[in-house]
């Protein structure tokens, strides 16, 4: 199994010296199997570098396929997909993945992003066969040699991770979700904090704590898990309701579910190369003390990762 | 009038090592006027770094106001706009022109960018600031504070683009990003509307090369943008919107390009610059 990231940044691209090294676009990373198979994992702006990367090989004529799993449509996790070259080429088979809605097809809700007066070239131009498939909370399906699970993460509007199997190794994708403490995230607009004095109710707890357990069962001995780490503690405690975690949320997940190797991911436009530099160093510190066998590493543009065979 | 770039990049943002002397940002520019006043045109991801500014001064207190001009409502102008962070300062006040993009009128369009299944704000009422939505008239001056507006709506592939002009206190801009001409060059009103202006900023996308094969994009090559100036008399000219595939190299090549058409037009009096990020450009 090989892990390619191609966007590191969570809520929008940040061009500029200072994120040079970490990269500055938005969600995005390969996976591909030995025997070929192609799963994308999110659609921020990486995905068009990645795009012209496969328009070198059978994408440019038309004999190219891959699966695109959605976490979610907030606008980091889908701005590239307009901007993917291989969808512009037929023959090419592109099947989308995403959670169902019950309000909006996966289909209408991508279409609104390449709809005038948005996008010039609308959906039903772009000439490669794509197909959509909607996805329920805890399914389970395979991709060719893929085995493909999902889990509900805590998060505005809900998203969802995903967990890969294949080549005898597993990486699981947690971007984006709050931890499973202070706010359970539905579909409703949250506009601040919680008052010190709001205490959650015993069902949303009930709801976080089976939330919580079902992304453990996830990240079970994965060989890599890719998690959310936007915020700083202070950070968290300004905006917990943005929807995000910190490394030492990531950390815990990592741990209990006997995790090898933790990704720090989807970090805040603000972050610079620097910055992400002193995260990585004091999340090893304190890791040493907490989750003493787990191996941690930063995401960036260009990090290629070989796990299992293949 | 203080001009200042905060993006300069067309279609979609495009981080990394070769972008960074002219920046990866897409539209975004601030006019500081000399009354004090502000008029923002577009707003691409540049707009979050206007915005950081902007706090440190009256928009960090809520008590800041200005005008911001949208040209059309494709994403490299618009999504910014979420990012925004005086939007989030009640007290602050924006009044917002825009053109009746594919008949849609400008609330419902931004709106839908900041609707739930994309952003996590869910409307811009949400966002505290007041802001105020208004048709741009066309063709006709709009008076705004001190200021007199004139938009005039340029072809772009399917949908128009605005450009703008600007007049305030004895100076001049006109911002014409995303001008897709047919072979005849720009119409007399779009060159009317640069006439003589201090400072052109014009879509420069391409080279002639690549605006050949993509001329269903609606865009301008440095040579369209070099031929207005040059018929307008304008005094600069600022290349802009460049694709978002040049590196920093092929903007400083577009840029000696475009110095070499002037003078082949005689008209070497019209100094060209590429438009970078954080570039202040007083007239």
């Amino acid at each position: 199994m090989r892990i390619q990231f191609w966007g590191v940044r969570g809520s929008l691209p940040v061009p500029g010296p200072r994120t040079e090294r970490y990269g500055g676009n938005t969600s995005c990373v390969e996976v591909s199997s030995a025997a070929g198979t192609r799963i994308i994992i999110d659609a921020g702006t990486g995905i068009r570098r990645m795009g012209k990367e496969l328009m070198r090989a059978e994408f440019e004529s038309g004999k190219g396929a891959a699966h695109i799993l959605i976490s979610h449509t907030h606008w980091d996790h889908i701005q590239g997909l307009p901007f993917f070259a291989p969808f512009y080429r037929a023959g090419n088979k592109l099947f989308v993945y995403a959670r169902q809605r019950d309000d909006q097809n996966l289909r209408s809700v991508l279409s609104l992003q390449v709809d005038s007066p948005f996008f010039p070239v609308p959906f039903h131009k772009a000439r490669a066969e794509v197909a959509f498939r909607e996805l329920h909370d805890g399914a389970q399906f395979e991709i060719n040699d893929v085995v493909v699970s999902c889990a509900r993460l805590n998060h505005p509007y809900i998203a969802t991770a995903y967990a890969l199997s294949v080549d005898g190794a597993k990486v699981a994708y947690i971007a984006d979700t709050a931890p499973f403490t202070d706010i359970l995230f539905g579909h409703e607009f949250i506009a601040g904090p919680p008052s010190p004095r709001s205490l959650l109710s015993k069902s949303d707890h009930k709801t976080l704590r089976t939330m919580r357990s079902q992304v453990v069962r996830l990240c079970e001995g994965a060989d890599l898990v890719i998690y959310d780490t936007m915020f700083t503690p202070e950070e968290y405690r300004q905006t917990p309701h943005f929807g995000h975690s910190r490394p030492s949320d990531a950390v815990e997940i990592c741990h209990d579910a006997g995790a090898r190797m933790l990704a720090l991911y989807h970090y805040a436009p603000d972050r610079s190369d620097a910055e992400v530099d002193a995260v990585l160093a004091s999340t090893r510190k304190e890791a040493k003390l907490t989750a003493p066998k787990l191996d941690i590493v930063a995401g960036f543009e260009g990090l290629d990762l070989a796990l299992g065979k293949g | 009038m203080d001009v200042t770039f905060w993006g300069v990049r067309g279609s979609i943002p495009s981080p990394g090592p070769g972008t960074v002397r002219y920046g990866g940002n897409t539209a975004c520019v601030s006019v500081r006027l000399p009354s004090g006043e502000l008029i923002i045109l577009d707003c691409g991801t540049g707009a979050r770094n206007l915005g950081i500014s902007l706090l440190a001064g009256p928009f960090g207190k809520g008590k800041g106001s200005a005008t911001l001009l949208l040209s059309h409502a494709h994403w490299d102008h618009i999504q910014g706009f979420p990012f925004f962070g005086p939007f989030y300062v009640p007290g602050n006040s924006f009044t917002v022109y825009g053109g009746r993009s594919g008949e849609r009128l400008l609330e419902d369009v931004l709106e839908r960018q900041m609707a739930a299944q994309f952003f996590p704000v869910q409307s811009f009422r949400n966002m505290g600031a007041r802001m105020e939505m208004r048709p741009m008239g066309e063709d006709r001056d709009v008076r705004v504070g001190s200021a007199t507006l004139r938009a005039h709506a340029n072809p772009h592939g399917p949908t128009p683009a605005l450009a703008f002009r600007i007049e305030a206190g004895g100076k001049s801009l006109a911002y014409a990003s995303d001008a897709g001409y047919g072979s005849d060059g720009p119409p007399q009103a779009a060159v009317d509307l640069y006439r003589g202006v201090d400072l052109l900023i014009h879509d420069s996308t391409f080279t002639p090369e690549d605006r050949a094969l993509r001329l269903e994009r609606g865009l301008s090559s440095l040579e369209d943008a070099v031929d207005c100036a040059a018929r307008a008399g304008v005094k600069k000219l600022a290349l802009f919107h460049y694709d978002q595939d040049y590196s920093d190299h092929d903007v400083d090549e577009l840029v000696a390009r475009g110095r070499r058409r002037l003078a082949e037009h005689a008209a070497t009096g019209i100094e060209v610059i590429g438009a970078a990020e954080g570039l202040t450009v007083s007239l």
